[in-house]
């Protein structure tokens, strides 16, 4: 796990109502103007973890910004909607991204947007091609695991989100309201570098959900549990010819883009 | 009477030292016009399989110069397949189809009181199917991509198997009217014939796959960007890509 305060730190209860309450009035425009916007980063987990979600302020988990996901055909809508909503846009990071991530600002307030378009391309690119009519209003819990697993150099703040999703639902081959675990292993089998930091990263949630003193003895239990299934059903799952051949190769050739800092 | 493994396979056995480079089997299989190269120990003892489609590891993974550095030290025995999948002489076809299909590989090495004596492959089993053509077993025609094998979706599927042999190639383009391109047709989809026999009311298009390498197939359809509905440009294989490995003077040969 790197060492990097980004996004950890003591965040008083005025601050995270104004990232939770500007989220609220963002989806509820969204919604009101038929855009599909959903939810990514550190505040779906907090949406999507109600009995757990706690833990992020216990575990000095701190808010950054708002992340969503969307499709690429509501670029045109979603930028008129933010701008209606007050902010202005980053047009570099759109062109620089070839359209596919949008930055808007509300500086006035110390508030910035992140829109991905089809895709979260950090360290592993994953599509939600059809997915983000699965959930509302984040993207689906099996989404959101990748999100964070996906990380190779992963820091304690997703290690956190991670934690807590793990606690909050049960594994499942469906999504509702469950991990859809049998979408991760699927994606896994075709995408040996994927599989690969996903393995490592269940790991070391594994291990390091064992340290917290905020969790109690059978929450670290619970979490041993699940990262032993998410495993199992993970390895279980016929790999492609694609994924076997890249197995043999294993870590000699690099299995990850480089990527700065994400949220 | 039933045929047996023995009547079908290609007798004798080539092989690679396992500490080979990718380069040098690449050349390996070049030279000898074939597809795979069983990896064994000095004293001829069968310790895996590498064929042109582990190859492909070698130009897929190398996206700059660190990787392609690693890559070029890799050897035969880094990306073999192993455990060799064997069979005896003795069995018949039949069972030798279903093992294939069953394993998912393209090849099996034929052994007789546990020695190797041979190797059967897809290609020999489209053979049977298409019914006293014998394999041609010195080309590798289909590696030519600017050429190809064409057929019109209702082709009959032994007529395709007889083709593919005659024509010694290991793939058939399946096309419409227009020639525009609906799938390919290989021996591994023709394998299921083997063991239950031919209807000979199939045509291709019920038996054709897209062109993807990551389903094990080992070719790809080429096709004009600004015009995809028209006659495809070629079809690119894996032993296109081994050649180039092969070729003197490549990045693999350097």
């Amino acid at each position: 796990m790197t060492n990097n305060s980004i996004g950890m730190g003591e965040q008083d209860r005025t601050e995270r109502d104004k990232f939770e309450g500007e989220l609220k009035r963002i989806i509820k425009a969204s919604d009101e103007s038929g855009i599909l916007l959903r939810v990514i980063g550190s505040l779906a987990f907090q949406m999507h973890c109600p009995t757990y979600g706690y833990l992020q302020e216990a575990m000095g988990r701190a808010y950054t910004d708002i992340d969503f996901a969307a499709y690429r055909k509501q670029t045109k809508e979603i930028k008129e909607l933010m701008a209606g909503l007050g902010y202005t846009e980053n047009r570099e990071v759109f062109i620089v991204s070839e359209g596919e991530r949008s930055i808007f600002d509300r500086s006035e307030v110390g508030l910035h947007v992140d829109v991905f378009y089809e895709k979260l391309d950090f360290c592993h690119a994953i599509y939600w091609a059809g997915r983000l009519e699965v959930d509302a209003p984040t993207i689906p819990l099996a989404e959101l695991l990748l999100e964070k697993m996906q990380i190779v150099q992963i820091n304690e703040k997703d290690i956190i989100d991670t934690i807590m999703l793990l606690m909050e639902h049960p594994l499942g081959d469906i999504d509702n309201e469950t991990i859809n675990i049998k979408r991760v292993a699927e994606l896994c089998s075709t995408d040996w570098g994927l599989w690969r930091t996903t393995t490592m990263n269940l790991d070391k949630v594994r291990k390091l959900a064992q340290g917290y003193e905020q969790l109690k003895p059978e929450q670290k239990a619970h979490i041993e549990s699940q990262v032993a299934s998410a495993m199992e059903r993970i390895d279980q799952e016929p790999k492609s010819l694609a994924w076997r051949l890249r197995s043999r190769v294993g870590d000699r050739v690099k299995w990850y883009k480089d990527v700065d800092e994400v949220d | 009477m039933t045929k047996l493994v023995r009547d079908l396979m290609h007798p004798g056995v080539l092989t690679c030292r396992p500490n080979a480079l990718l380069g040098q089997v690449a050349v390996l299989l070049t030279q000898h016009k074939v597809h795979a190269l069983i990896v064994s120990d000095p004293e001829g003892r069968p310790l895996g399989i590498i064929s042109d489609y582990d190859l492909l590891a070698g130009e897929w993974l190398s996206i700059d110069d660190e990787s392609l550095s690693t890559m070029r030290h890799l050897t035969a025995h880094d990306l073999m397949s192993y455990p060799v999948d064997t069979i005896d002489a003795n069995m018949s076809i039949k069972e030798a189809a279903h093992t294939l299909i069953e394993k998912d590989v393209s090849r099996l090495l034929v052994t007789e009181n546990g020695k190797p004596v041979g190797v059967i492959s897809t290609t020999d089993f489209v053979a049977s199917i298409a019914r006293d053509e014998e394999p041609k077993r010195e080309t590798v025609a289909d590696v030519m991509s600017d050429a190809m094998l064409v057929c019109r979706g209702k082709t009959p599927i032994i007529s395709a198997a007889r083709t593919l042999i005659q024509a010694g190639w290991r793939s058939v383009l399946v096309v419409d009217a227009k020639g525009k391109h609906l799938g390919v047709v290989s021996g591994r989809d023709l394998m299921r014939f083997v063991e239950n026999g031919v209807d000979e009311s199939l045509t291709v298009r019920d038996v054709m796959h897209q062109a993807f390498i990551k389903n094990h197939h080992h070719r790809l359809i080429v096709i004009d960007e600004e015009d995809p509905d028209a006659f495809p440009l070629g079809v690119i294989s894996s032993f296109d890509i081994v050649a180039e490995m092969a070729r003197p003077g490549s990045i693999w040969q350097s």
